[in-house]
């Protein structure tokens, strides 16, 4: 073999999967056509498909890769084929039950990670899936708003074990959770300062006052924004992946 | 390697002297500084592993929050220790293969101290919230530059020593070190380029970022360890390679399989369908090279069962190959249809990176270290007793991790798609092993305090002043090194390997 053709075996061998996986589906993927309900008729919408968000997106996603977040979190609702996230509640959106009239279930599309820079995928699932976080503490929390669900998420940040606020379940669901505490993002400050945003947490001494900080309410925004199913958002049918109904005759 | 060696004669010796004494300065600060950053890296897994079960540990030092913790873990890992390990394999390998004295040894200390620093900065920038919060590719993006830069200036000599040697045969270490270096850049320029400055999907992002992590462990640092396992057991066997033809076989699958893997990580989020099915078959394909550099490798030694156990350098480049058969086999097994969708989201990923990096990449690394440092520093090994405890521990250490990431993960994972059950008793099936990655963790702590220690010394020039090369059994006529041993240069080289 001389080292021309070692060099030239090297460069295609490299480089025809390295223009396949890497070059070509990056160009392709950066300009997906907007996806356009077919008409009232048919899918119930009309005009651009754009998937409801609202919050401080870029930056809380920022916050969210910053703290390490997806070593332990996913944020991929994957369809039947690779795997069972669909009958989950606690990734896949909620199912029909008593409590809950409309099944708001659907696989992730890609217009889900519109506004971040990089999809929090995930590598692990120490603790549940995100994509549907935001949708599940609306669900979730007691009716009568005790505690709001920004408050409910920061609290859950600063100590995920002393949380309450769960219509079920409310004291032991979360008293066992590995999840850590992420300190780190809130002050504590004397009680004169920050009264109206202290966090009402266990262990405080008196006189003091936690307080959330910039990057702690960005990332609590980002996560109250996971709502990635249909509640309020029929997808388009070329988007829509489950069964439809038979057709109106 | 393959052909019969000459009888060396004194300017041989004296040009082995000669190149040793050249890259005497660099090779020791990559191996030392590698090695406490080892030390570093091992100690964040250890509280990266104890924050999964026990989520109070350190929950008032906000700089060791869980997240930030793991990913300064496989960064220092990574960077810290496994590039620098390889630094110093390269260097040293291609300088002796093509038989060029390093000049540019003080350009080359200057690039690791640059390396070092850029590895310190991001490392802090991680701890302090400041990643660039891509997984795998934590490092803020203006560190990537700078890493970039000062990988050039270390390597680019090795590539032009190899242009300028004489003519003649090119060993098949040689052709894996080529292509790690051809091979580093472009997979380096390209994840950076897309992720950080293309504006492309995030998923994208997130597929590049997975191909990203696989491809530097396949084509880079495991190109470096089969480069050494291919130089260490011809010549510490005093054996040729037992085929070429499987080399040949081995490279070629290797350069053609490694560069699809990846984006199987990916499997079921949106993105073109054929990327993670190709990213598995890949994966899965991985098992050819494994098996044949395995065959390979162990067919050179075999035979020579004494001999692997009394040499350090052979003992542990041996069980770094058969940890490659067995990432092989993992690789296949885990990445089929029925177990794919079972681990993705489970400790399994973890047990595959660690079986990687310190399984297979560290263990032959190791194993070079051991046989490279008592020739540039012209000392001996001090204590066997410490390379033995070294060698024991990491072994049963990284058998700990790997099984309890990989058994548990699958456990876990099997947890999560029984969708009736509780999500509760899925991660809780995971907790227990999470316990059993701590332990294992201490133990691999344990181990590179010994190695630590012993290298350290060996810099300090402490070392044996002896011509008798350390081995694990006592000192016997069937040495492999010789009944004088050739680690003195001077001395006489003798043994029909000791050519090159």
């Amino acid at each position: 073999m001389t080292l021309k053709g070692f060099t030239l075996g090297l460069i295609a061998s490299f480089g025809i999967p390295w223009l396949l996986i890497l070059v070509f589906p990056s160009i392709g993927m950066s300009h997906l056509d907007p996806v356009r309900f077919e008409g009232k008729d048919i899918d119930g919408g009309e005009g651009v498909y754009l998937p409801p968000r609202d919050g401080r997106i870029t930056l809380g996603s920022e916050v969210y890769g910053q703290e390490g977040c997806y070593y332990c979190h996913s944020q991929l609702v994957r369809p039947t084929y690779a795997g069972a996230d669909l009958w989950r509640d606690e990734i896949g959106g909620l199912a029909k039950s008593a409590d809950n009239p409309q099944d708001t279930r659907r696989e992730t599309i890609p217009q889900d990670y519109d506004g971040e820079t990089v999809a929090h995928v995930g590598l692990s699932r120490v603790g549940p899936d995100l994509s549907n976080f935001g949708r599940r503490i609306h669900f979730h929390l007691k009716p009568g708003a005790e505690v709001t669900p920004e408050e409910w998420i920061l609290r859950h940040l600063y100590d995920p074990r002393t949380n309450k606020g769960y219509r079920q379940n409310d004291t032991q669901l979360h008293a066992k959770s590995v999840c850590p505490g992420k300190k780190g993002l809130f002050e504590t400050v004397d009680a004169v300062q920050g009264r109206a945003e202290g966090l009402d947490v266990e262990g405080l001494d008196d006189g003091k006052n936690v307080i959330p900080t910039a990057r702690a309410k960005a990332l609590a925004g980002y996560l109250l924004s996971l709502k990635r199913d249909t509640l309020n958002a029929p997808l388009p049918s070329t988007l829509n992946h489950a069964p439809g109904k038979p057709a109106a005759q | 390697m393959a052909q019969p060696s000459s009888t060396p004669d004194l300017a041989d010796v004296q040009l082995r002297a000669d190149i040793d004494r050249s890259l005497r300065h660099p090779v020791m600060f990559f191996f030392t500084t590698g090695a406490l950053w080892l030390a570093a890296g091992v100690l964040l897994g250890l509280i990266a592993s104890a924050k999964k079960h026990m989520p109070g540990v350190l929950e008032s030092l906000s700089w060791f929050d869980a997240g930030k913790v793991d990913a300064a873990h496989l960064n220092v890992l990574i960077y810290g220790w496994a590039a620098q390990a390889a630094f110093g394999i390269i260097i040293w390998l291609m300088a002796r293969l093509s038989r060029k004295v390093c000049q540019q040894s003080a350009m080359i200390l200057f690039a690791g101290h640059l390396w070092n620093g850029a590895v310190l900065v991001g490392t802090l920038c991680i701890l302090a919230g400041y990643g660039s919060g891509v997984a795998y590719m934590e490092m803020p993006g203006f560190i990537w530059p700078v890493l970039l830069v000062a990988y050039l200036l270390i390597t680019i000599w090795s590539l032009i020593q190899f242009q300028v040697r004489d003519a003649g045969h090119v060993y098949i270490s040689q052709w894996y070190l080529l292509g790690a270096l051809f091979w580093f850049p472009w997979i380096f320029i390209s994840a950076g380029a897309f992720v950080f400055l293309y504006e492309g999907h995030p998923l994208m992002a997130a597929g590049i970022a997975s191909w990203f992590r696989s491809a530097l462990f396949l084509l880079f640092f495991l190109p470096v360890a089969i480069a050494s396992a291919y130089y260490l057991a011809p010549k510490v066997s005093g054996r040729p390679v037992h085929s070429y033809s499987l080399a040949i076989f081995g490279f070629w699958s290797l350069a053609f399989i490694a560069p699809w893997a990846g984006m199987q990580k990916l499997t079921g989020a949106p993105i073109p369908q054929f990327l993670p099915y190709v990213g598995a078959a890949a994966a899965i394909l991985m098992m050819i090279p494994a098996i044949l550099v395995g065959a390979n490798i162990l067919n050179t030694v075999r035979g020579h069962a004494t001999t692997v156990a009394q040499s350090p350098s052979l003992r542990f480049t041996i069980a770094g190959i058969v940890a490659f058969i067995l990432f092989g086999l993992l690789s296949a097994g885990l990445n089929i249809s029925s177990s794919l969708p079972v681990v993705q989201f489970s400790y399994t990923g973890y047990g595959m990176d660690i079986l990687s990096l310190y399984g297979v990449f560290s263990l032959c690394a190791f194993g070079a270290i051991y046989f490279i440092v008592p020739r540039i520093t012209k000392r001996e090994w001090l204590s066997s007793r410490f390379i033995s405890w070294h060698f024991l521990l990491s072994l049963y250490g990284v058998g700990s991790v790997v099984a309890c990431a990989i058994v548990g993960g699958y456990f876990q994972g099997v947890g999560l798609e029984q969708y009736d059950q509780d999500f509760l008793e899925a991660a809780g099936r995971a907790q227990s092993y999470g316990w059993g990655i701590t332990i294992a963790w201490f133990f691999i702590f344990l181990s590179n305090t010994f190695f630590g220690t012993h290298l350290l010394l060996m810099w300090a020039r402490l070392g044996r002043r002896s011509s008798h090369p350390t081995l694990l059994q006592s000192h016997e006529a069937d040495s492999p090194h010789g009944p004088e041993g050739e680690v003195d240069n001077y001395g006489v080289a003798n043994g029909p390997a000791a050519a090159h």
